[in-house]
């Protein structure tokens, strides 16, 4: 197989999280039974008018934010005439002549280690389409999904393989579901991503013919759908075959593309500027505003935490956990071992959590609990093997940490005093091993360990304990 | 007989409990079925008007609308009352929302009384566009009644009731105001909600009242203004429009184009709209003649507007949710292609086709967007003229209302028809007709006059000085001028 050079650019549609529709007052939501989230607007009946929800503009000027792209202060709305049962209006309401951002970037870091920018073309706001199902002869529409606020994301063609498509939705992904765009749910749709791929020989070749895969059930699926894709063209290329222009899907079952449709050239959409919506004028302080609500995002958050000690590891996994990690945001000025906190939540808690199916939010561990419960663990009061007994008290009572210990006679001997008084008992009762372990036998501390632990009926702190036994035993 | 009243009287009588507004329902009835074969009307609205009717028996007659019968044309929803748009392809669509218009009329405690015939999606300017065949001038049965408001203006003129709505893309109230010898009123675009008047081209359409005089006129448009949320492009203004009614006009700067005074007007029009002028400069007011740029360029530019914009209006009409849908197709390409060459008539047909070609690929920018532009400065240059006047006045049309039986074969002809009320719609200005008297053979001459935007009040003041002026008998059946 020879080599060629890929060109990839992605389109990405994303729901945005609103109350309401983007042009009518029904709800957006999901998993509702069929068309009982509609009303004359959305189905497109006669003499209807589309109004515009705001909070779709406020959370359009976010993700521009986000994605750092410029924003257009005076845009318009557009109509995208085309005849699909999917779209009650027979016309789409988008922008094309005035996305509400443009010249942005995402930057992905590569298993290499190389940080790459993906460049972003523009980004626009428009309303999804209807759901058909088809039964036999016949297709069913929901109109349920009609009207949901869309954001599409448009890359520049500047991808160049599977792992790039692969990091830039992963990316994108953590950053507008961070930043409350969006759920960014691909198996429910509320994430859509269609990827474009050509090949060509050189650089400065023209770009070679395109094909655009469709129906990516996951982020996994879009890089092995590209990998495919580039796979296949080559194949196609090294035969000196040509090929159309196309749509392919790409099949779960079988783990390739397969061909939907070659493109019709020239799809006429007959684009012009929507009458019904006046334009909208962003002022500074809009942008300001909405901007003000953006939270944290991962990668200040990632900086933050590894400043503060916690461990690689555990950054990244308290990132993939939106919820802990707005909670962990609460104690980062906190003069506590962060690393033992991130341990803490991300062990025995999410343990639990996991098992209760429950929120830390739903849980009765305050601020100032977990404060507790981090230092009574960074001194040693608190052992693992204690902490894995009382967990379900700790998460589901309001007394302090320390109460329920004494209420589950959890006692830990951390007194310097009382351990070493202990220890040289023990000394004085083993000669033999004290001889042994002088002698080079290292098995013979841990017989003296557990002859403390034995004595004290493991309430000793263990950590504390072996220091000590090595100090006299010197 | 109660409706050959003045509107004041007929709300004296119901105070005083001395009529009941089923009586008012019963004459307009009455009064509908003896002019049958004008064909004002596609659905009336019987049952349902008499039981609102007798519902208002127990209420207080709480405005000087109560319990008076309207007709609402047929493009404007009505909740469970048919709502054609004149089409086949709407001729089975019974709404489940009402337009805000329509809302406001139940609020006043309005009745309608059925929905009138028009041209269908109000394209034409004869109203025999219509699915249900046109409506004849009650003036003289073998001549049109204009349109596309074509039945609300013959219902208005044969007296059958009093009210009636209309709508205005491209001079759709005033022209056949005109031909009818009636009064109507194409407010500033905003005025009125647009939400459930089913779109033409949605940047021009404008709902508006038409009666048979200037003070109901007023009264009606106090009734259906104002801001609504379900309509983004309306406007919140909200004011007496008889305020300025009786006032003197004694110093009142009025500019004629002299477009609408040039060739392309009959000259029997012309010596009216001049007679009119004399009157009004005998009683104090200034009229001047003007050029006013680009006014000639309006029907061509409102041809591409008007067309682009419906022939995407015009697409949810598909067959799937409602209306009309062809009975056996055999895929969905089928669907859409039967039901829509059964569905819509010629005239709605031609206007698709080319409103589709004019957006089309790089066309859009050639016509559509060129033709925005050029609106704007026309509408600029018509703004400009109130720098100076306080209205202006012109002819509303360049002919009486012409034969029915005139042929139809030429389609550029009938937007000609509406070349001197184009303009208006395009600045969004609102433009009222007033009947100035008749031609040689008894049809009604009508006048235009023009406001700024907002300024309808300052128009109902020259209409009514120069209704009372000229007393004009405006009954075709001879009966008593109301007042």
């Amino acid at each position: 197989m020879s080599n060629y050079i890929p060109t990839i650019g992605v389109e990405v549609h994303v729901e945005l999280k609103t109350k309401t529709k983007i042009f009518s007052n029904s709800t957006n939501g999901y998993g509702k039974m069929a068309n009982s989230l509609t009303n004359v607007i959305d189905l497109g009946y006669p003499g209807t008018l589309p109004t515009l929800n705001e909070e779709v503009i406020n959370l359009g000027i976010k993700a521009a934010t986000i994605l750092n792209c410029r924003i257009r202060k005076v845009m318009h709305f557009d109509r995208k005439n085309y005849f699909y049962p999917d779209i009650s209006k027979n016309y789409q309401i988008t922008q094309n002549e005035t996305p509400i951002g443009y010249d942005g970037y995402v930057e992905i870091t590569k298993s290499s280690g190389e940080k790459k920018k993906i460049y972003i073309e523009e980004m626009h706001i428009e309303e999804d389409t209807c759901k058909s199902a088809h039964r036999g002869t016949k297709t069913l529409l929901d109109f349920n999904r009609a009207g949901v606020p869309l954001i599409e994301i448009v890359t520049k063609p500047c991808l160049s393989d599977g792992e790039d498509v692969k990091l830039y939705l992963e990316k994108l992904k953590e950053l507008l579901s961070y930043g409350n765009i969006s759920d960014c749910k691909i198996e429910e749709g509320s994430m859509r991503a269609d990827v474009n791929v050509s090949l060509r020989k050189e650089e400065t070749d023209p770009l070679g013919v395109k094909a655009e895969i469709k129906n990516i059930g996951s982020i996994s699926n879009a890089k092995l759908g590209v990998e495919k894709e580039i796979e296949r063209q080559t194949k196609l290329y090294d035969k000196k075959e040509t090929f159309k222009p196309q749509t392919r899907r790409f099949d779960d079952k079988i783990g390739d593309t397969v061909l939907m449709r070659i493109k019709e050239t020239g799809n006429d959409y007959r684009y012009f500027p929507e009458p019904d919506i006046p334009f909208v004028v962003l002022t500074d302080e809009m942008i300001e505003e909405a901007v003000k609500t953006i939270p944290m995002l991962p990668d200040e958050r990632r900086e933050k935490y590894l400043n503060i000690g916690v461990s690689d590891i555990n950054t990244n996994k308290l990132i993939q956990n939106r919820s802990l990690s707005d909670y962990f945001n609460e104690l980062l000025e906190e003069k506590i071992n962060h690393q033992i906190a991130s341990n803490l939540l991300l062990g025995d808690i999410s343990a639990y959590l996991n098992k209760e199916e429950k929120d830390i939010k739903e849980t009765t561990l305050t601020k100032e609990r977990f404060i507790e419960l981090v230092n009574l663990v960074d001194n040693n009061t608190l052992t693992s093997k204690n902490l894995k007994e009382i967990i379900n008290h700790i998460l589901e009572e309001t007394k302090s940490i320390k109460e329920i210990m004494e209420d589950n006679n959890i006692e830990n001997i951390t007194d310097d005093t009382e351990i070493r008084k202990v220890i040289k008992k023990i000394i004085e009762e083993n000669e033999e091993s004290v001889k042994d372990y002088k002698e080079g036998h290292d098995r013979a501390i841990k017989f003296l360990m557990g002859q403390v632990m034995k004595e004290t009926k493991g309430k000793i702190n263990p950590k504390m304990a072996m220091d000590t036994l090595k100090e006299e035993l010197e | 007989m109660y409706l050959n009243k003045s509107v004041k009287e007929i709300n004296e009588l119901l105070k005083k409990k001395k009529i009941k507004p089923i009586d008012l329902v019963e004459e307009a009835f009455q009064n509908i079925e003896n002019n049958k074969e004008l064909n004002a009307y596609i659905t009336l609205n019987k049952e349902d008007a008499i039981k609102r009717a007798k519902e208002l028996e127990d209420k207080e007659v709480d405005n000087i609308l109560f319990g008076i019968p309207i007709a609402v044309k047929d493009n404007i929803i009505t909740k469970g009352l048919r709502t054609t748009c004149a089409s086949h392809i709407l001729d089975n669509f019974i709404p489940i929302y009402n337009a805000t218009v329509v809302e406001k009329l139940i609020e006043k405690n309005m009745i309608i009384i059925g929905k009138t015939n028009m041209d269908e999606f109000a394209m034409g300017s004869s109203s025999r566009t219509s699915y249900f065949g046109a409506p004849h001038n009650p003036w003289n049965k073998n001549k049109i009644s204009g349109g596309s408001s074509g039945g609300s203006a013959t219902t208005i003129a044969a007296r059958d009731v009093l009210f009636a709505l209309g709508s205005d893309t491209g001079g759709s109230i005033r022209q056949p105001a005109s031909y009818t010898g009636i009064v109507g009123m194409k407010p500033t675009y905003g005025r009125i909600s647009r939400f459930g008047l089913v779109a033409f081209a949605s940047s021009l359409d404008q709902i508006g009242p038409m009666t048979t005089n200037v003070y109901n006129n007023a009264l009606l448009l106090n009734a259906i203004v104002g801001k609504d949320e379900k309509d983004l492009t309306s406007v919140k203004k909200e004011e007496d429009f008889t305020r300025l009614i009786g006032k003197d006009i004694t110093g009142l700067k009025i500019a004629v184009p002299n477009y609408f005074m040039s060739d392309i007007v009959n000259d029997e029009i012309i010596s009216k709209v001049k007679d009119t002028i004399k009157v009004l400069e005998e009683n104090g007011a200034i009229v001047d003649y003007v050029d006013v740029k680009y006014l000639e360029n309006a029907v061509t530019l409102y041809q591409i507007i008007a067309m682009s914009e419906a022939s995407s209006n015009l697409a949810r009409f598909d067959g799937i949710r409602y209306g009309y849908s062809y009975e056996n197709p055999e895929n969905i390409e089928d669907v859409y292609l039967k039901t829509r060459a059964l569905g819509f008539g010629e005239e709605v047909k031609r206007r698709i086709m080319v409103g589709s070609y004019l957006l089309s690929g790089e066309n859009a920018k050639i016509y559509y967007n060129k033709a925005l532009s050029i609106r704007e400065d026309m509408r600029k240059a018509l703004k400009e003229v109130f720098n100076n006047y306080d209205l202006i006045i012109g002819p509303t049309t360049t002919t009486t209302a012409y034969n029915l039986d005139d042929p139809m074969d030429d389609p550029r002809k009938t937007f000609m028809d509406d070349v001197l009320v184009i303009p208006v719609n395009m600045a969004g200005l609102p433009g009222l007709n007033l009947p100035i008297g008749f031609d040689k053979n008894n049809m009604p001459i009508g006048m235009q006059i023009i406001g700024n935007s907002f300024e309808e009040a300052k128009i109902y003041q020259l209409a009514s000085y120069l209704e009372k002026k000229l007393n004009l008998n405006l009954d075709p059946n001879g009966g008593e001028n109301n007042e």
